[in-house]
């Protein structure tokens, strides 16, 4: 009996001792993924193929990894943030939580999909589209939405779908937009307050709602177009997308250096990895078909080419500079009344 | 006494116990509370502000928030409570078969992650849920809001309440209905005038435990509270998804103020009266109702009830093999294969960390537990008091806390291992502790007091003496405190990083994205390891167990391992 005791109280000791040291973090890159689970795990495996670097990651939505690096700001846990709209990222960039750094691969990126100082990197654009369901439709005798005045037919109340937009990169980008399509703040929010009772529910994660259209569980997802088409790869064949056609935004997919970050080399050699062919053409192996900011990567077929719709003009430094104060405002005029 | 107090001071040992046990409830519990309490009155300038309370207070979401937790809270305590007692009158009073199964039920919450019931909810009730679109060809059924949480928690939760009515009822000495029958009352009557005022704090304390769970819970209304948003889970969305400290340090105060409210009344209101006394001689044995239709009735509502709850708890593993429920129903591995390959890590993580914390919460459980029954010594009161007041704090409080705490040098845990092992300790420690107190009350302390003076260390007394004395308590602490890591959410979710990351927020972040094929996959997983864990250290239980001679007749040794104790 003392002896199983005592063995115990050893196996409690060197437990305590084990955990106490922590591995050193010297070798393992960390990074923050804001872009789908299965398409994160297939990059840095390929990450890891290609140059024998060993990583580890969590996949969070954008706003969740503002958040975070914000309260690791003392003390930076991860090293690179990859993926999510690049206006997340100008928002930390204007808190001071970046690093600046010019990859040599970003040479044959368009200075429109990336910071000319660095401080973020395109790696993939995709436009905003609405999946909506086949069988709702039919069933109400309904058409699938083709614009943003669509969505406010009363047979959607209660039966569209979106993230929220403090929590969600997607849904941040779908608030700027129609801010865009409508011309002006005020116009734009008079809209959103439509909108709101629309809404059935507010999800976290930005992708969310597609799956969600897809069980039936609402009529109309507000996503990005090639979530929409993973889940229509993934089975989901009920999910018709559509893009509006009074003007659409798009997400600039980018790439950042964490600022004071551990391991900054290894950190450097990530990002310069995210720019190549190699690192670009993993999402459409995963069924995730964003368009590639390297022109020399391979484009997925199904992706939605920007050329093909009416796109506005999305600016993502001032979506990122405003996001902040927009947030606040949706919050205290629309999400919190 | 004045003996003990004079050896104190010569045993190094027990010194050096005292202050690390002092100082971990000092850094681990109360500095951290301290903090919230910090955060909640100063903006991030550094200025005092009340803002954060003006912001709640002045309605909108965040008021919603609160009112709509005490709402839920409210309403399925007393469902829970209702259910628990009709249960519990029928195991207790009527001879109806199946009894070991629907005690078996009340495990069940206990071992299983934390939102299995809202998981099975959603594609039971869902749009696509089997009952309401394929049975009832429902098509707008929405189980996403207050109805859905009200089920669940009320499924989920009951069990606790049973456990609380069950003992009580049990322990009732049937002599007084006897006599009240003898009487001339009817079954009725009796129960009306002698056995329901009987159990009545048993009933408020069942009411008040149920209420406090239901408030702190945070894995089913992320799960399916739609658009009802509570107050755990808004303290999440603020504090991890838009980073207002202010605002979620301000709920967490509030959550926190009113769980302890609600623990202290529980604790020191109703906990003197529950006291019903048992002479130890037996009493007679209560006559059961043998048939009838009353019988019939309860058995009915009884099976109905496990019934369903079995229902939801099998639905999840059927669920792992669907392709996409609903939609595509055909069988499939694939949901398996994803876990396989992407999940290995969390699983591996949660294991590790749990193993890491068990021991550790279980030993400090006990060395409280001797500490605050047989020591006097300065600050006393105060291991006492914070490590009871540790049952009431909610998960996402101390999660909330621990980011306030300890993200900066000295106490730089973030991202570590040690900070979720010292959340599953705090998490799972006072359960130990509570069953380590119980149990020592009982063994009079002149068998150390031997010990003491045969010229034993006070460490050798506790492990050669005390230790094997409350041997069925320990090791439940050990038991409970693998099952409560291995299924602890709330707190950690705060907490994991990519170092680490836990199998619990693995499984919100699939239910979050819509993958409930996923999802499910790893429930089953979750739940097949507790269950194995579960036989394991029972049967270690039994070896170690079983077979000493104590020298006090008082202690019942074939004490089965009682997993339900009502921690938070």
């Amino acid at each position: 009996m003392k002896k199983f005791f005592i063995s115990i109280m050893v196996m409690a000791i060197m437990v305590v001792s084990l955990t106490g040291c922590g591995s050193s973090s010297e070798d393992v890159l960390t990074v923050y993924i804001g872009f789908q689970e299965d398409h994160a795990v297939a990059a840095l495996d390929q990450f890891t193929q290609d140059t024998g670097i060993k990583v580890e990651m969590i996949r969070m939505s954008a706003g969740e990894i503002l958040a975070r690096i914000r309260s690791e700001k003392g003390n930076p846990q991860a090293s690179v943030w990859y993926g999510g709209p690049a206006d997340t990222f100008v928002a930390a960039q204007q808190e001071g939580l970046l690093e600046a750094y010019v990859s040599e691969n970003a040479d044959v990126i368009d200075p429109a999909f990336k910071d000319k100082d660095g401080f973020w990197t395109g790696i993939y654009v995709g436009a905003l589209g609405f999946a909506s369901n086949k069988d709702f439709l039919e069933r109400n005798g309904l058409e699938a939405p083709t614009s943003w005045e669509d969505l406010l037919n009363p047979a959607f109340q209660d039966e569209i779908i979106m993230a929220h937009p403090g929590s969600s990169g997607t849904a941040y980008a779908i608030l700027y937009t129609v801010l865009e399509v409508f011309g002006s703040e005020d116009a734009g929010f008079q809209y959103l307050e439509k909108l709101h009772p629309q809404v059935q529910q507010y999800t976290t994660s930005g992708s969310a709602p597609g799956r969600m259209v897809g069980m039936e569980e609402a009529g109309v997802g507000l996503l990005f177009a090639h979530d929409i088409i993973k889940y229509q790869e993934e089975g989901f064949d009920n999910l018709i997308l559509t893009i509006p056609s009074d003007g659409t935004g798009y997400e600039t997919g980018a790439v950042a250096l964490i600022k004071d970050a551990p391991n900054q080399d290894l950190a450097k050699a990530f990002i310069d990895w995210t720019l190549t062919t190699s690192a670009q053409e993993v999402g459409q192996r995963t069924g995730s078909y964003q368009n590639l900011t390297n022109p020399d990567a391979q484009e997925p077929e199904k992706a939605v080419r920007l050329s093909d719709i009416n796109v506005i003009n999305y600016d993502p430094v001032k979506a990122g500079s405003e996001r902040q104060r927009l947030l606040d405002k949706w919050d205290a005029e629309i999400y919190n009344k | 006494m004045n003996k003990s107090k004079k050896k104190i001071a010569q045993d190094p040992i027990l010194i050096l116990t005292i202050i690390l046990v002092v100082s971990s409830l000092a850094v681990f519990i109360v500095y951290p509370l301290f903090q919230i309490a910090k955060a909640s009155f100063f903006n991030i300038h550094g200025e005092f502000s009340i803002a954060g309370y003006q912001r709640v207070l002045r309605g909108g979401n965040l008021l919603r928030a609160l009112t709509n937790s005490l709402r839920l809270a409210a309403i399925t305590a007393t469902l829970s409570t209702i259910i628990a007692y009709i249960f519990a009158y029928t195991i207790n009073y009527v001879n109806v078969p199946f009894k070991k199964m629907f005690s078996g039920m009340a495990i069940l919450p206990v071992i299983s992650p934390p939102f299995v019931i809202s998981l099975s909810a959603i594609l039971l009730f869902g749009r696509r849920g089997f009952v309401t679109y394929h049975f009832l060809g429902m098509q707008n059924a929405n189980i996403y809001g207050l109805n859905g949480l009200i089920l669940v928690q009320t499924l989920t939760y009951f069990p606790i309440a049973f456990m609380v009515l069950a003992g009580l009822l049990k322990s009732l000495s049937p002599a007084l209905e006897e006599a009240s029958e003898n009487l001339g009352a009817s079954k009725l009557e009796t129960f009306l005038k002698v056995t329901l005022p009987l159990t009545v704090p048993g009933i408020a304390n069942a009411f008040l435990l149920v209420f406090i769970q239901s408030m702190a819970d945070f894995g089913n209304p992320m799960t399916i509270g739609g658009n009802y948003s509570t107050i755990a889970r808004e303290i999440y969305l603020q504090a991890i998804g838009s980073y207002d400290m202010q605002a979620g340090a301000t709920l967490a105060m509030l959550l926190l103020t009113i769980t302890l409210i609600v623990y202290a009344l529980q604790k020191f209101w109703i906990g003197n009266k529950s006291y019903i006394t048992v002479t130890g001689k037996p009493t007679g044995v209560r006559k059961l109702v043998e048939k009838g239709l009353f019988k019939n009735v309860m058995f009915g509502i009884c099976f109905g009830l496990s019934a369903m709850v079995m229902l939801f708890y099998l639905l999840v593993p059927i669920g792992s093999f669907i392709r996409l429920w609903g939609v595509n129903n055909s069988f499939t591995t694939d949901h398996y294969k994803y876990v396989f390959s992407i999940g290995r890590k969390p699983l591996m993580d949660s294991l590790k960390l749990s193993l890491y914390a068990t021991p550790i919460s279980a030993f400090l459980g006990m060395i409280i537990a001797f500490l605050t029954v047989r020591k006097k010594f300065f600050g006393k009161r105060f291991v006492e008091l914070v490590s009871m007041l540790a049952i009431a704090i909610p998960g996402t409080v101390i999660g909330i806390s621990y980011i306030l705490s300890f993200n900066v040098r000295p106490l730089a845990l973030t991202g570590t291992a040690t900070i979720i092992v010292v959340a599953l300790v705090v998490r799972a420690m006072p359960v130990g502790m509570r069953s380590g107190i119980t149990a020592l009350q009982q063994i009079d302390p002149a068998l150390e007091e031997a010990a003491i003076n045969l010229g034993a260390s006070q460490a050798k007394t506790f492990f050669s003496v005390v230790i094997p004395l409350i041997k069925p308590a320990f090791f439940s602490g050990l038991v409970y405190s693998f099952v409560k890591s291995m299924t602890a959410m709330s707190a950690i979710i705060f907490l994991v990083s990519a170092r680490y990351n836990l199998v619990t927020a693995s499984i919100l972040s699939q239910v979050e994205s819509g993958r409930l094929g996923v999802a499910s996959a790893y429930s089953t997983i979750l739940i097949i390891i507790m269950i194995f864990s579960l036989v394991i250290l029972n049967t270690i239980v039994r070896i170690f167990g079983g077979h000493e001679k104590t020298n006090s007749p008082k202690i019942n040794k074939k004490k089965p391992i009682n997993l339900n104790q009502g921690g938070m």
